[in-house]
């Protein structure tokens, strides 16, 4: 994909006329994607097997489920079956109008209920509200046979997609996503739990690598070189990164503590680093008034992106296992030293949010262009202020060194977590979505 | 110290001499919940699937406490306990005045210092204090007192004498704009603070930020005697929220503790606060019920000028809870009131644990048992809940640990969303003990803020009377010791005001009290 195929993608606009007599579209259906993407970032917050990885598979699916539901609308697109793993032809629209708007919002709210299916009793009401709210908008002044046949192929589209997802070894979480037991591994660079929570006393998801990807060809697709080899002599790599580290944390600046904080985007208080970017390319669509199609597709491929990353960056963590720079800096340097940030539950070599980072900056530098400005707004309501970045690739590094300043990562998790981004980041670019 | 002036009045043995208990034993309940009366549900949905709050105080004078249970769409009851001493539980629900709906909680005290307990009835929708008027009858007095019960979704309560206050100040806590069907999340909506101006209250002080409050509590957290408020917030709801504690200067706005004051943000789905001094140095523990796992805090560095800086050692004494202890189903749990009480009587506080998934929330254990972990000697809690018997699986809420038939062994009572309330009757084997009644003159009768002291041998143990936490539920009555094997102990008691009392030995096995000199 390249920033000139989603311009002509954007040509098509919210109506797609290619198929003419078959389609109409009687409500705008872009605020049916980003009202629905609003309440999914609440969701993944809210709703507590969403972990990043978690998170990630879901934008991942929902974005898909928002791409071919447009697509089937849109002779000017092509579907991702084919192209994506194991993803069969979607079912194809039957004879009659469909509207475009309403399309979309039955597949996405089937797609939203599945994939929530367990939240509390807050996040079903809110989905059952949005469904009634959007339901009644995109129906207004739509002859009834429309509406019911464009509502039955977004539910057809929504449950092709998620009958997909079940099978992908990532649709059944236990337990939050953490084993009830855990052998930690005889080794002085061995992971250890590094929690006072007793549910975290074994890694996050150990098998989250085996998932089936989207776009990459397998969970080692994007393997990355060993981290530096454990040490405790002063002299050697492993000690300097640590020693990093630690000087890092002792003599951090309010604006680098700033940095760990907004980039911190803890699972459960908030929508995780998946879903700090997604909220990012969400507020994008409605600022820019982007096209339908050039919305959805932005969308699929940023949550293929990351939903891959998760699973590359998985497969090395389980690889490698590597301690995390408390478990080192306490046993070799300080005894007495904390980070800033809470340690994830999980091994620390790479780094899950510098991966992701990366691989959500090459899909929208992909889509939007090399050196684009924004402003980040995503922690507002959280009362932290919003951030400006000249590029995608600035913010993705800013993600990657906050794990520094917090005292989470090392310096390598990071650069490589970067550098196996950008490679997740290029399978989902790859995809084909003009007809 | 002033006064010091110990009064046994009417020293009461109510229970024939019990054997001696083992550290740990494990005191045997039995359900009474068919046979005593006590026929009540919590019942309702979105605004009740937080709430369920009852009362256990004594509105009648017979010395045994009697029970406000919350009813949500259901009204709430007060049911007058005729349970024989040491005999099986008996209740009668009675036209009280309380029978409302939209109730979640219920809270006792004596708000108008007659001597006569009064009650604060939590709702959605307008708070309302009910002014006891005696044999178990109440009538509303929000317009006597000037208390202006707002239109909110209230869902926690604390209340402490600031000096020289002829009435108590109420903090109140609320929850979700229960308008926000569609975002309820970031809609918390501010907790009250109710000051007395003269002989009735002013408009309440709204306590922003506030972040969905679950519970409150007033609490000398420091030993400094002067108050704070702790405030327990469910992260389900709030944005940019944490955990929170109030500074309650004398005659200043309250403040929140800072960062830079060495209060740590920490954010749990916080819904009960339970407090007591583990160890006896001093600084309350305070135990904090979530999801998975539950918090206990202990002070990083407890001494004087200390910070309210916490380490969770929940996990070191044994407290976690984080999942069920028995069955199939190890979803993590879903906590709510919690308390702590001696229900064996061997000196050490034992702590239980309210639990019961929120509403059809799949990532939870729906069978979630009751805790009851039992300390031991070298200060570890141990589960015991189905051992003793009272390891339900229903959707709990609100409880109360009290002493409910007169013999010295705590019983207990938890309120069920919808399914009927629960009691058990503790028939021990249980240690000697004693009950600690505090009367004071003028107002704060009851000597909230106070602490009370008992030593047996070299063993101490330490009780701040405290209006509030838990979950939506409170005692008003003796404070309950258990003495190990001892058949006496010594008691003294530092007043709100800093006056100490002299140690003074008492009997065990019946209820002192205890009151300042003239």
């Amino acid at each position: 994909m390249d920033r000139r195929r989603v311009l002509a993608l954007g040509a098509a606009a919210g109506i797609a006329a290619l198929a003419p007599g078959r389609v109409m579209a009687a409500a705008d259906p872009v605020p049916v994607l980003t009202n629905w993407t609003k309440l999914t970032l609440q969701l993944v917050r809210h709703t507590a097997t969403y972990s990043p990885p978690v998170a990630a598979r879901a934008f991942g699916y929902l974005g898909v489920i928002a791409y071919e539901a447009v697509a089937a609308c849109d002779g000017a697109m092509t579907s991702l079956a084919g192209q994506v793993n194991g993803l069969p032809p979607l079912p194809a629209p039957g004879d009659g109008l469909h509207d475009a708007a309403a399309v979309l919002q039955s597949a996405l709210s089937a797609g939203v209920a599945h994939f929530f299916s367990n939240t509390g009793p807050s996040g079903q009401r809110a989905m059952a509200a949005m469904t009634r709210t959007l339901n009644a908008k995109v129906t207004e002044g739509l002859p009834a046979e429309v509406a019911a046949r464009s509502a039955a192929l977004g539910q057809a589209i929504a449950a092709h997609v998620c009958h997909w997802a079940d099978g992908d070894g990532g649709a059944v979480v236990e337990n939050m996503g953490f084993p009830h037991s855990y052998t930690a591994r005889d080794d002085a660079a061995a992971w250890v739990p590094t929690s006072l929570v007793r549910q975290q006393q074994a890694p996050l998801l150990p098998d989250w690598g085996n998932v089936r990807p989207f776009a990459m060809p397998a969970g080692n697709a994007c393997a990355l070189p060993p981290p530096p080899a454990y040490s405790e002599d002063p002299g050697s790599a492993f000690y300097a990164e640590a020693m990093e580290v630690y000087t890092a944390t002792q003599a951090i600046t309010p604006e680098q503590a700033l940095i760990a904080r907004f980039w911190s985007d803890d699972p459960m208080l908030s929508s995780t680093p998946p879903g700090h970017w997604i909220f990012v390319a969400n507020d994008l669509i409605t600022r820019r008034q982007m096209p339908l199609a050039a919305s959805v597709d932005l969308m699929a491929r940023l949550g293929i992106a990351m939903a891959d990353a998760f699973i590359g960056c998985w497969h090395d963590k389980t690889t490698y296992n590597l301690l995390r720079p408390v478990t080192y800096i306490n046993r070799v340097i300080d005894p007495a030293w904390k980070p800033l940030l809470t340690t994830p539950p999980f091994p620390e070599y790479p780094s899950g949010h510098s991966t992701v980072s990366a691989a959500a900056a090459t899909v929208l530098t992909a889509a939007l262009g090399e050196g684009y400005a924004y402003e980040d707004v995503t922690h507002e309501r959280e009362g932290l202020d919003a951030r400006r970045y000249d590029s995608f690739w600035q913010a993705a590094e800013e993600a990657g060194k906050s794990r520094l300043y917090g005292g989470i990562h090392f310096r390598s998790a990071i650069a490589q977590g970067l550098t196996q981004g950008r490679c997740i980041g290029a399978h989902a670019v790859a995809l084909r979505t003009v007809a | 110290m002033r006064g010091g002036l110990v009064r046994a009045l009417g020293l009461v043995l109510l229970a024939a001499p019990v054997a001696p208990v083992a550290a740990q034993t494990v005191p045997q309940f039995v359900e009474e919940t068919g046979a005593s009366g006590l026929a009540h549900r919590f019942t309702g949905e979105w605004e009740y699937m937080v709430g369920g709050g009852v009362a256990a105080f004594d509105c009648n004078g017979d010395a045994l406490p009697d029970l406000a249970l919350s009813g949500g769409t259901a009204p709430a009851a007060l049911f007058v306990n005729q349970s024989q001493p040491g005999g099986a539980l008996a209740f009668a629900a009675v036209d009280s005045g309380v029978e409302m709906e939209a109730v979640t909680g219920t809270y006792p005290i004596d708000i108008d210092s007659d001597g006569i307990t009064d009650l604060v009835l939590l709702r959605v929708g307008e708070n309302v204090v009910m002014r006891g008027l005696g044999d178990c009858r109440f009538e509303r007095a929000n317009e006597d007192w000037g208390f202006d019960g707002g239109d909110a979704w209230s869902t926690a309560f604390a209340a402490i004498w600031e000096e020289g206050a002829a009435l108590p100040t109420l903090a109140i806590g609320n929850y979700i704009d229960r308008r926000e069907e569609a975002y309820p999340w970031g809609s918390c909506t501010d907790n009250w603070l109710h000051r007395p101006e003269g002989t009735a209250y002013a408009p309440p002080l709204p306590l922003t930020p506030s972040f969905c409050a679950l519970s409150m509590l007033f609490t000398d957290w420091n030993g400094s005697g002067v108050k704070s408020l702790r405030v327990s917030n469910d992260r389900e709801y709030y944005e940019g929220g944490a955990e929170q504690m109030w500074h309650l200067d004398p005659g200043q706005p309250p403040r929140l503790y800072t960062e830079a004051e060495g209060w740590k943000r920490l954010r749990i789905w916080g819904m009960g606060i339970a407090s007591t001094d583990l160890d006896a140095d001093g600084y309350p523990e305070f135990y904090l019920t979530s999801m998975a796992d539950n918090k206990l805090q202990r002070l990083a560095d407890p001494a004087p000028d200390a910070l309210p800086d916490y380490t969770d050692i929940a996990w070191a004494k044994g407290v976690t809870a984080h999942r069920p202890f028995m069955g199939e189903d190890l979803r993590p749990s879903t906590g709510w009131h919690a308390q702590f009480a001696d229900v064996n009587n061997d000196t050490r506080a034992d702590l239980f644990v309210a639990k019961g998934n929120v509403w059809e929330m799949p990532d939870f254990a729906m069978a979630d048992p009751n805790n009851l972990l039992l300390q031991g000697m070298d200060g570890v809690f141990v589960e015991a809940a189905d051992k003793a018997g009272v390891a339900s699986t229903q959707a709990a809420r609100g409880g109360a640990v009290v002493d409910l038939n007169g013999d010295g062994a705590l019983d207990l009572v938890v309120v069920n969303r919808n399914s009927p309330a629960q009691v058990w009757r503790n028939a021990g084997p249980v240690g000697t003990w004693i009950g600690v009644d505090l009367r004071q003159p003028g107002p704060n009768p009851t000597g909230i803020g106070a602490w009370v002291e008992v030593r047996t041998g070299e063993h101490l143990q330490r009780h701040e009377i405290t209006s509030g936490g838990g979950h939506v539920s409170g005692i008003w009555g003796p404070q309950h010791f258990g003495l190990g094997q001892a058949d006496t102990a010594e008691v003294r008691v530092i007043w709100p005001d800093g006056r100490i009392s002299d140690w003074r030995d008492v009997p065990a096995n019946g209820v002192v009290t205890v009151s300042p000199a003239d």
